[in-house]
């Protein structure tokens, strides 16, 4: 998981040093101007080339004033900051820079300025964000005497990483390659500058990836803290940083900040009853990648070893969608040795909204199918809002002596979670049902917790996991459009994570040890997946161009697809528990 | 002068017998020319399909693709494939579209370590010819959604659940 390091070209060139050397270097660049701009480009920043040396000129009375003030340590130390602890930090900065106690914590009055970053004057480049912080006006004199515009602009976030900061620093920056951080420093420099003299700051594009997860947390706190002012600065400041990254972290991170800026504007992603465009996103996380399709096969070859013997099977699929499942099932069923049983499958599906008929339209697909191969099928489709709804009696379930039943439910039951008593419901419905064997996918993590920053930082590490396998699969066969359709996919699940909350959050993900749990004082025994389901999920990832970074794992009967070290999916089977009547 | 005659008469045996040999014509001994296509690899009968038309009726049998699919097997597990498979859309395509993409990634990556080498690599066939043939059922089932079940053999371009195996060339 190597992160692209093309931009080592700038950082060589000059951005990686303390202030000090970054003044020199930049009047030695000067000649340069050409390179400076595309390289400063490259940050995010838009530099006119005819600007540089007056920008350098500005950086070196910074220097002369930090020195004077007595500053200078702020560039130098490597004093170590609670990263995620932004407030304290800014304010600790601002307090020894104005020598008052202005407090910039959670008040009002604080940090950001929207009026004050548009520059007002002749420049024609273009900040792409920044931030201000804006001490009371008479404090600005002391810092700059000169009004003349910046063109780049303030990141006092820049100024939370340190220099060596070695990966103890907090498991965030779990995909980052903190290695050869002695050469390179990053110093940003923050003042409560008037609103002419912006401060300046040089980024060392290594650490932005450092920074961006930390940055990210801290928006994430600040959210939860309520204090929006600064978490509003904050995706800014993400959003910058983010353009400097590459690959992966950018996409993760743009999701992950487009989901706070909703959190924070208040303008909630409605939930649509447009179910068309939600399996188009699928069908191509389908293709893409294999967690779906490992999904599909564990859980088949589950249902599979359930029938044995049986001569009249029902399966009840909780979320039909194209039924891309049910192809593969009805193919083993057919050549199974003894022929193939009777098989009935009832469809649930949410309504929509233009009164298509979606799950008669599959059904009759499959049907064809069923048809083509010789099984005896039959098909039943039942629209529901939610599963709660449905209950055994509806479902024209025909007793167990006749008729062996699984029950099947690939992402489906985390969302049962929003509502409270709706898990315990559909739990005791499927009791009902006295299926032979329930097959539940679900995946591994836990964004269900009540507080935001941890369901943050979780999402943030398994939604970056994801993005990584995704970019490393899409990079031989799969077609850009197909990646992008999937990146799309998961960012409506990342949005709902981070910004929906209460009956709108419908992604709550539990861990498999969650889930075993639940099951388990429900009434449901775990059921084994056999070797064979292993055998065949091995052979189906080594299939995929990035087939080393999958594994599939065996836990205490369960299959667990994972991206390296982490595991994503799980798959697990149930059967009633035996002392169940 | 007698060694004229004598090569003279050599000339005349060497033409002789380049007769006798034209006369052989494969194309004549269909039976034999089965004999060899079923022990060809895939890709060795695609290009025999290329030689004239004769060839190319027969080694587009679905009989010899079933033959080479399931050369390794034993006959009895796969009882009642033919009726589906020829359903789908027949053997070489199963062939082209998903067993050969799966042997050969899975080939590179997976040694037959371990216990009888002819026994292991039944195991695995086996596994593999049901992932092939579960591949194979999805693909048709999605090529139905896309308007018609007798697809083209080139011009199915939106079926695409099979896109991570498949390559460009075809046959």
């Amino acid at each position: 998981m190597k992160r692209d390091r093309d931009r080592d070209k700038a950082e060589s060139s000059s951005m990686a040093a303390t202030a000090a050397e970054k003044g020199k270097m930049w009047t030695a660049e000067q000649a340069d101007v050409g390179g400076m701009d595309e390289l400063l480009a490259v940050l995010g920043y838009k530099v006119k080339a005819s600007d540089m040396l007056e920008v350098a000129q500005k950086l070196e009375q910074l220097e002369m004033v930090m020195e004077d003030d007595g500053i200078s340590h702020l560039s130098s130390d490597t004093v170590h900051y609670n990263p995620s602890d932004l407030s304290g930090w800014v304010q600790s900065m601002l307090s020894e820079l104005n020598g008052t106690g202005f407090d910039i914590g959670p008040a009002e009055s604080t940090i950001i300025d929207d009026s004050l970053l548009v520059p007002s004057d002749n420049n024609s480049s273009i900040v792409s964000s920044s931030i201000d912080f804006t001490p009371s006006q008479s404090q600005q004199s002391q810092i700059y005497e000169d009004n003349s515009e910046y063109d780049l602009s303030a990141i006092p976030g820049g100024a939370i990483c340190k220099q060596n900061e070695p990966s103890a620093e907090n498991g965030n920056k779990r995909r980052k390659t903190v290695g050869n951080r002695s050469g390179e420093a990053a110093s940003a420099e923050v003042s409560g500058g008037p609103t002419a003299a912006r401060p300046v700051v040089l980024v060392d594009s290594q650490e932005t990836g450092v920074r961006l997860v930390h940055t990210l947390m801290a928006c994430a706190e600040a959210v939860q803290q309520g204090n929006l002012k600064l978490a509003d600065a904050l995706v800014k400041h993400i959003g910058l940083l983010a353009v400097s990254q590459a690959g992966a972290m950018r996409k993760v991170a743009t999701y992950f900040a487009e989901a706070l800026a909703r959190k924070i504007y208040k303008i909630y992603p409605q939930e649509s009853n447009d179910t068309s465009y939600s399996d188009l996103l699928e069908m191509h996380f389908y293709e893409t990648c294999p967690y779906l399709k490992f999904a599909h096969f564990t859980a088949n070859q589950a249902i599979l070893e359930a029938f044995a013997g049986a001569t009249r099977v029902h399966v009840i699929d909780f979320s039909l969608k194209q039924g891309m499942q049910w192809p593969a099932l009805m193919q083993a069923l057919a050549l199974r040795p003894g022929g193939p049983p009777a098989l009935r499958l009832t469809g649930i599906g949410p309504p929509q909204p233009d009164n298509t008929d979606a799950l008669q339209q599959v059904g009759w697909k499959l049907a064809q199918l069923a048809e083509t191969i010789g099984v005896e099928f039959e098909f039943r489709g039942f629209v529901a809002n939610s599963l709660a709804d449905l209950d055994a009696a509806i479902l024209d379930i025909r007793p167990s002596a006749a008729e062996a039943v699984a029950v099947n439910s690939v992402f489906e039951l985390h969302r049962l979670l929003a509502r409270p008593g709706a898990i315990d419901k559909v739990l005791a419905s499927i009791k009902a049902m006295r299926p032979k064997i329930v097959t539940v996918v679900e995946q591994e993590a836990n964004h269900n917790g009540s507080g935001l920053v941890d369901r943050f930082h979780e999402a943030l590490h398994y939604y970056s996991t994801m993005f990584d396998s995704l970019e490393s699969s899409g990079l031989t066969q799969v077609s850009n459009q197909d990646l992008v359709m999937s990146e799309v996919y998961l960012g409506r699940q990342i949005c709902n994570v981070v910004a929906c909350e209460g009956t709108d959050r419908v992604e709550r993900h539990e861990t498999l040890s969650q889930w075993r749990t639940r099951m388990g004082s429900a009434g449901f025994d775990p059921a084994h997946l056999g070797s064979n389901a292993f055998k065949q999920a091995s052979m189906l990832l080594a299939l995929f161009a990035g087939g080393d970074g999958y594994r599939v794992e065996e836990n205490d009967g369960c299959l667990m697809l994972g991206w390296h070290t982490r595991p994503l999916i799980a798959t697990s089977a149930w059967q009633l528990a035996a002392t169940a009547s | 002068m007698v060694q004229l005659l004598d090569l003279g008469n050599v000339e005349l045996t060497l033409v002789s017998d380049k007769e006798k040999r034209l006369k052989f014509c494969i194309n004549d001994h269909m039976d034999i020319l089965i004999e060899i296509l079923q022990r060809l690899d895939g890709r060795s009968l695609g290009a025999a399909a290329c030689v004239c038309r004769q060839w190319r009726h027969i080694a587009r049998s679905d009989w010899l693709w079933e033959h080479l699919c399931f050369r390794h097997i034993s006959p009895r597990t796969m009882a009642g494939v033919r009726p589906v498979v020829a359903a789908m859309g027949g053997y070489r395509r199963l062939y082209m579209l998903c067993l050969r993409p799966v042997l050969s990634r899975l080939g590179r990556t997976r040694g037959l370590g371990g216990g009888d080498p002819e026994v292991v690599r039944r195991v695995w066939t086996q596994h593999l010819v049901e992932l092939s043939l579960s591949l194979f059922c999805v693909d048709y089932y999605e090529r139905l959604g896309n308007g018609g079940g007798s697809g083209g053999w080139v011009g199915d371009a939106s079926a695409s659940s099979l896109m991570f195996l498949c390559k460009p060339v075809n046959v």
